[in-house]
């Protein structure tokens, strides 16, 4: 199934990358491209700024830009726009500021590729995405910059693409393992019977100590859920695992994009009867993969496909770049960066793989 | 006397060398090769695949045995429209300690709040005291000796959560985020991680959220979703006439 049939149904799509170089830009150009062959006019916004040519971390690393199909709504800077020398028409001043200029959403008649930056907070991103859908677009892809996904917040956004591949790690089941517990924290079970749940100020929360979170939990000896309204920091997590001392606990949150691990995975502290489960779903579209880690290292595509579907079940993991991904129009054609080893030519029989490390 | 300086041309910007536009710069490399002829034809025909011109070696020095380090000048044939660059929001000018004052006093008109720490496990509060606190350095005063501000430095290894709370407990204006440790990108996540919490307790929108650091660059922080960020070179005036600026615009565009 093609990525855009996965995402259809998502009029405001997110598209979250677990590090730099996964594949992001490519799944929203397939997006795009796919919205464009079936005559839908898309409207594209990002949390931070994306779509630059070059590689932040890494100037070697040639970035595929995000090529805007004619009559395309986008959501960026005055400054950017002008820079971009694309033909655009402004049909709104949204009033926001960013240190990149004011936000304004344009259409680009003719279309182009244009350096997407949205409002710096996923609430302004929020209200950019509705006015997209308000001045005709019929679906705005929100981009996460690097691995930014509080735009996959369900109060932002119906679904999520989540980009991942061999960027994150040398070693194939490690690229998994990660793949997995992000996942984990996206698709949080839904908590059920919230009602009698301890609610908690945000500061405990944040920077409580753990005589603060131990007298809590002693003053509610009954209770067996903790609401979290704001973020849910590993340490925090940790000082409850302390004070609860066996009891087993449900920790509440609005969703998963407001759980901070980095330390432990929500398996493990489910194995030690904490909970972590979230009030609204977020409902996880596609995975898609990218086998290759530009300048470094490149895993088997089928493989990792695989090896990610049995970690997430219940998603489809596509690769996009792969030759057997079904495309409906041809992909635009990409700068190449200059390799500074030549590519080996394919040997005979090989599927391909020089064409596809230089279009990445 | 008449102005005997050659007009510069900003739409072709060469490198100076001992002449404006001859183009000369002057490169340091080191070749895992020992010091011998051949490897002086290694770095010119380097120079050379670079795509620069006229390339000589002044300096030719063995490292340790098989390596061997260069001096190398040659000529640039590119140039840059700088005309084209300009205006991009990249340079705004400064103000001084002074300057700060009196604009926060006219555009302001009460202390504007940061809270700042190095984050995470990165140890080092070395960017964030030369910022924040009163003797700062190299003969700049950190923001603590401003008027129009008030200090709050939580130090190194904050964990993010307590940056965010403190930010919340005096009401910040700004939180500044200092990483040095940026060994396998740990600063990239950091980073991100706070601006994350920031969006999960629905504050990214009432503060100004800056980061510095050796490899921190303002591409870098934008992308992040920050409003600024600083590196090497800035000095606390630099970040006071961003801060109250980014203030002032704020109030306008509220009232």
């Amino acid at each position: 199934m093609l990525l855009g049939e996965l995402t259809a149904t998502a009029r405001r799509l997110a598209l979250v990358g677990l590090a730099k170089n996964t594949g992001k830009t490519v799944a929203m150009t397939t997006v795009l491209d796919e919205l464009a062959a079936r005559g839908r006019r898309a409207g594209v916004t990002s949390v931070g700024r994306d779509g630059e040519e070059r590689d932040v971390l890494d100037e070697r690393i040639v970035k595929p830009r995000i090529r805007l199909h004619p009559d395309s709504l986008v959501a960026t800077t005055d400054l950017l726009l002008r820079t971009s020398g694309v033909e655009h028409a402004r049909e709104l001043e949204t009033g926001l500021r960013t240190s990149l200029g004011r936000v304004v959403i344009a259409r680009l008649p003719a279309g182009g590729a244009v350096e997407v930056a949205g409002p710096a907070s996923a609430h302004d991103v929020g209200a950019v995405t509705d006015a997209m859908l308000a001045l005709g677009a019929e679906q705005v892809l929100i981009d996460g910059a690097l691995d930014r996904r509080a735009g996959a917040s369900p109060a932002f956004a119906d679904g999520v693409v989540l980009s991942t591949g061999a960027a994150l790690h040398r070693d194939l089941d490690e690229v998994v393992r990660r793949t997995r517990s992000a996942a984990e924290l996206l698709r949080l079970p839904v908590a059920t019977a919230v009602g009698d749940a301890i609610r908690l100020d945000g500061r405990l929360a944040l920077d409580g100590t753990d005589a603060e979170i131990a007298a809590l939990l002693r003053a509610h000896p009954e209770a067996s859920h903790i609401a979290v309204a704001g973020a849910l920091c590993e340490p925090f997590v940790e000082q409850v695992l302390r004070a609860a001392r066996g009891r087993a606990l449900t920790l509440v949150v609005a969703d998963g994009t407001r759980v901070f691990l980095t330390r432990r995975s929500r398996d493990w502290y489910a194995r030690q009867g904490l909970t972590i489960a979230a009030q609204t779903p977020i409902d996880l579209r596609a995975i898609t993969v990218n086998p290759l880690a530009p300048r470094s290292h490149r895993l088997d595509s089928p493989t990792l496909r695989r090896l990610v579907a049995e970690a997430v079940p219940g998603v489809p993991v596509l690769d996009v770049m792969d030759p057997g991904y079904p495309r409906t129009i041809s992909p635009m054609p990409r700068e190449e960066p200059t390799p500074a080893k030549r590519p080996r030519a394919p040997r005979p029989g090989t599927s391909g793989c020089a064409s596809r490390c230089a279009s990445r | 006397m008449p102005d005997l300086a050659p007009a510069v041309d900003l739409g072709a910007v060469r490198p100076y060398g001992d002449m404006l536009d001859d183009g000369l710069l002057q490169l340091s490399f080191t070749l895992p090769v020992p010091n011998s002829l051949a490897a002086r034809r290694a770095a010119l025909d380097l120079a050379e695949r670079m795509g620069l011109a006229r390339a000589e070696v002044t300096h030719v020095q063995q490292l340790v045995e098989g390596y061997t380090h260069f001096i190398v000048l040659a000529h640039c044939p590119h140039a840059i429209d700088f005309t084209a660059i300009q205006g991009d929001g990249l340079d705004i000018g400064y103000m001084s300690h002074e300057e700060v004052e009196e604009f926060a006093a006219a555009h302001v008109g009460r202390p504007i709040v940061v809270v700042g720490a190095s984050t995470g496990t990165d140890t080092h509060s070395v960017g964030i005291d030369a910022m924040l606190n009163l003797k700062g350095f190299q003969g700049h005063s950190g923001l603590e000796a401003y008027d129009s501000f008030e200090t709050h430095n939580l130090g190194s290894q904050v964990p993010n959560g307590a940056l965010v709370a403190k930010a919340i407990e005096v009401g910040a204006d700004a939180i500044l985020v200092s990483q040095t440790v940026t060994g396998q990108d740990a600063h990239i996540r950091n980073l991100t991680e706070l601006v994350e919490i920031l969006e999960a307790e629905g504050r990214r929108r009432d503060v100004i959220l800056a980061c510095g650091g050796t490899r921190v660059s303002n591409e870098l922080a934008k992308e992040l979703g920050y409003d600024a960020g600083f590196s090497r070179g800035t000095y606390p005036n630099h970040l006071a006439t961003f801060l109250v600026r980014e203030v002032a615009a704020r109030c306008s565009s509220e009232s």
